[in-house]
């Protein structure tokens, strides 16, 4: 803890903004780190959080808002300058070049570095380094050897050995066991009672209280207030992380309330699936799927929704397990099934798998209609109707286009979305899965779309709303089923459902720790 | 503070073609400046070229001969690369297509138009057969197509000297790494120039229509443009790249099947002319659009025919291949130059 009641901050962030088209970023954020503390960055994905820090390093130009270093104004050009004058920024996914050892990987690009050093000059250098700063690394190892939080700790030695008075990690414990948790978090607290200061991304709440002096929170691009750990609890740090006060108006008025419970149309019976790496993505699933509701899916990105998102419309099979339709199993769960079944779905990425970027508006607007009249007769395709589709999802969803004929990445990414969303809602006459149907969206596209889905729902149809959100979560859905490490953790009624127990579950905590 | 550049993912057509002016014409200039110094009349090089490619109408038989088989092979290669696949293989494809028209010619005895329409679609059938392997390699082993495409050119070309100075080898007037003369041709119409180049001329619009006007061709835009999303529109993207990289090696061998039944009439180790190569060229200047194959090829086809013309002025091979190859490069360097523009950096703002 700082000893004076205001010593003058290292960096002063003041009135920070960010737009990107169609999504605000951050908008008047101020920021102060203070001389020897370790200064959490709180927020839920998309809160703006790695941007700021964007913005602070050099990788992004503010639009708007002032840095200040010692009280200095400064405005660095790239992360090189950030870091010759003492800010690193260690990211989430490592840049580090895995062909090269450990000593190369941090004598590269740096000033210090001997023009005509030996492999064992360098290999002593680093391990000169490793003790100065107590992260033991082994320098003579190639980075592909070694594991992610050995990786983690080359890339934080690279910083420290540049003499950074400021280390920035960005959700370091997320690649890490939580014994190599344990040794980072001693390294960071060495590094501050050097007089030095670290900000640490997260939206884990017991690890920020564990290892923070003070917190920021941010939302929705916004500071929600600074506060120091000893005045937090988790409860209170989940209220401000997520924020239950009314963002998007009318939502719950929306719903239609319902007397009983929907047939069960899409439901998946013990489904397991692997990931892309082969990895187990989804173990032993079971969710049932009603008619007229929606079912939100909570959980941390990357516990299994792409991969569930991804089963329940044909695009992955399952390693075993049933789908079943309609009480029904299929034999042959392909795309094309699913779109003959009437599923629709919003895919997670949709530059990846949901639209072709070069291709003409047009083009991308058809892509569940292509093969049937009117634009499709016989082996024939009427661009004619194709046109003439495309227009009329563009008009439902109030997206304003230069002309059809336009590659559809010269839209921004709201109105993508809302074109894509159009197009699956056309087709989901059982179901539709929408996987983070908002993210990156402004508030205006994501109650837009959370309207789309209420009114699927309220027609009966069946919706999955995977969603890292827990207030949009909890606005919108009638039951609310928890991810973790590709097992559903538990499913409730959203109106039986308690926030904090969902947060718990998110991070893998079952009720015998809560208690604890 | 310093000028910069600033790349722009995508260029218009209009900055693009501007690009490729400047840089043919760039082009044009080193090597006329070269050839300068070197001793010749540029100028007067210039001048012949252009009469004697368009000036006459053995110059633009010449040309026509020239241009049937680069738009064939500049389309196998287009074709392929609508899916985002190389074809390096055209030459081969290209060799087998005339190695199986020629057997038909030589060994079977019918009455002509039957015969041209049996080697038609035999030569088609030689080219697809070439392209086989690397397709299924390609389609079910991930294998990539460049490297097992361009080995197989060298299979063929060996398998065509094989037969041309061996088995097929013309014992009647003793030409030399040549098989005998196939009997039937395709009717010329204007000189020398066959009915082959219409059907060449043709290839790439039917090509373009059928991309544009049927379900298939939709479902090889969407494939090729981004095979994740073809697989989420429910699309068999394999089985499209199957038949895209057969239709690719078709193209190619029919390309080989006109070059026998329309222009050489025998079978003879050096039949491709490197058209298949050139091919590559081809698509490159077009830039994957079919019907920019037209125009590409055309420029392709000046290029060689002009190459000839200064052969006979007293330059030498090499120094033709220099020139192509200096006008290729500009034409690259033009591709890139056009993503980018000049930019003055904003001061940063406070």
């Amino acid at each position: 803890m700082p000893a004076s009641p205001s010593p003058r901050p290292i960096v002063a962030l003041r009135g920070i903004g960010k737009v990107f088209p169609g999504v605000i970023a951050n908008a008047d954020v101020d920021f102060d780190l203070l001389p020897g503390e370790i200064h959490a960055l709180l927020g839920e994905n998309g809160a703006g959080k790695s941007t700021l820090m964007n913005v602070l390093t050099g990788i992004y130009r503010p639009d708007s808002g002032a840095i200040l270093m010692d009280g200095k104004e400064v405005a660095f050009a790239s992360p090189v300058e950030a870091i010759a004058a003492g800010i690193g920024m260690v990211h989430q996914h490592f840049k580090l070049v895995r062909a090269f050892t450990v000593a190369e990987n941090v004598h590269l690009g740096w000033k210090e570095t001997p023009r005509l050093a030996s492999k064992s000059v360098l290999e002593a250098r680093t391990r000169a380094l490793s003790e100065r700063y107590g992260l033991a690394v082994r320098p003579e190892a190639r980075i592909d050897e070694l594991s992610a939080g050995e990786q983690q700790r080359v890339e934080i030695l690279r910083v420290l050995a540049r003499q950074a008075r400021v280390l920035i990690l960005d959700e370091p414990t997320a690649v890490l066991t939580p014994a190599e948790a344990r040794v980072l978090f001693k390294a960071l607290r060495a590094f501050k009672d050097a007089g030095n200061s670290v900000i640490f991304i997260s939206h884990k709440l017991d690890e920020v209280m564990e290892i923070a002096d003070r917190v920021t929170v941010l939302r929705g691009g916004r500071k929600v207030l600074t506060e120091t750990t000893e005045n937090c609890t988790t409860t209170k740090l989940a209220q401000w992380m997520v924020g239950r006060e009314m963002v998007l108006g009318g939502l719950r008025e929306a719903i239609v309330p319902r007397s009983e419970a929907g047939r069960i149309v899409l439901a998946l019976d013990h489904v397991s699936a692997s990931d892309d790496r082969g990895r187990k993505g989804l173990i032993e699933v079971d969710l049932p799927v009603r008619a007229g509701e929606i079912l939100g899916i909570a959980g941390v990105a990357g516990n299994g929704q792409r991969e569930l998102s991804e089963v329940l419309t044909g695009i992955r099979r399952p390693d075993s397990g049933r789908i079943l339709v309609e009480g029904v199993p299929l034999d042959d769960p392909s795309p094309d099934v699913f779109l003959e079944l009437g599923v629709g779905h919003i895919p997670e990425d949709r530059i990846k798998s949901g639209i072709a970027p070069s291709l003409p508006i047009s083009d991308n607007a058809v892509m569940r209609a292509y093969g049937e009249a009117p634009i499709a007769h016989g082996i024939f395709f009427s661009p004619k109707a194709a046109d003439a589709l495309a227009k009329q999802i563009a008009d439902d969803a109030a997206v304003t286009i230069p002309s059809l004929r336009t590659p559809i990445r010269n839209l921004s990414g709201g109105n993508q979305q809302r074109l894509v969303a159009r197009r699956e809602m056309r087709i989901a006459r059982l179901a539709i899965v929408a996987a983070y149907p908002s993210r990156g969206l402004d508030v205006g596209a994501i109650s837009t779309l959370l309207h789309y889905l209420i009114d699927l729902r309220n027609q009966g149809v069946a919706v999955v709303l995977i969603s890292e959100e827990l207030s949009e979560l909890f606005d919108v859905t009638d039951r609310i089923a928890v991810m973790f490490k590709g097992r559903v953790m538990g499913l409730y009624e959203t109106k039986d459902a308690d926030l904090e127990r969902v947060g718990l579950l998110m991070g893998g905590q079952t009720q015998q720790t809560e208690a604890a | 503070m310093a000028l910069h550049f600033v790349r722009s993912p995508v260029v218009s057509s209009a900055r693009a073609l501007t690009a490729r002016v400047i840089g043919f014409v760039l082009a044009l200039g080193l090597g006329a400046l070269v050839l300068g110094i070197a001793g010749f009349d540029s100028l007067h090089l210039g001048r012949q070229i252009i009469v004697k490619s368009l000036g006459s109408q053995f110059g633009l038989e010449d040309l026509g001969l020239l241009y049937t088989p680069l738009l064939l092979t500049g389309l196998a290669v287009t074709v392929m690369a609508r899916m985002g696949l190389w074809n390096i293989g055209a030459d081969g494809q290209f060799y087998l297509g005339a190695f199986v028209t020629t057997a038909i010619g030589l060994f079977i005895k019918g009455p002509e138009p039957f015969m041209l329409v049996l080697m038609f679609f035999a030569g088609a059938a030689g080219g697809a057969l070439w392209i086989l392997v690397p397709t299924l390699a390609k389609a079910y082993a991930k294998v990539d197509e460049i490297i097992t495409t361009l080995l197989l050119n060298f299979v063929a070309l060996l398998l065509v000297y094989y037969v041309a100075t061996g088995p097929w080898r013309d014992r009647v007037s003793g030409t030399t790494a040549s098989t005998g003369r196939v009997p039937y041709k395709m009717p010329d119409f204007f000189g020398s120039l066959h009915w082959g180049f219409v059907i060449a001329l043709a290839a790439p619009i039917l090509f373009a229509l059928a991309l544009r006007y049927t379900k298939w061709g939709y479902e090889v835009r969407l494939s090729g443009a981004n095979p994740d999303a073809a697989h989420y529109a429910g699309i068999p993207v394999r089985r499209r790249l199957i038949t895209i990289m057969l239709l690719s090696g078709a193209i190619a061998g029919i390309a080989g099947m006109l070059e026998v039944a329309g222009t050489v009439h025998r079978l003879q180790g050096g039949i491709s002319n490197n058209y298949g190569y050139l091919g590559v060229m081809v698509a490159v200047l077009a830039r994957g659009s079919a019907l920019g194959v037209i125009a590409g090829a055309f420029l392709m086809a000046l290029i060689l025919n002009a190459g000839i013309i200064l052969q006979t002025q007293g330059l030498t091979t090499s120094a033709v291949l220099a020139l192509t190859g200096l006008i290729m490069l500009f034409t690259a360097i033009a591709d890139q130059f056009a993503h980018y523009r000049l930019v003055r950096p904003r001061a940063a703002t406070a």
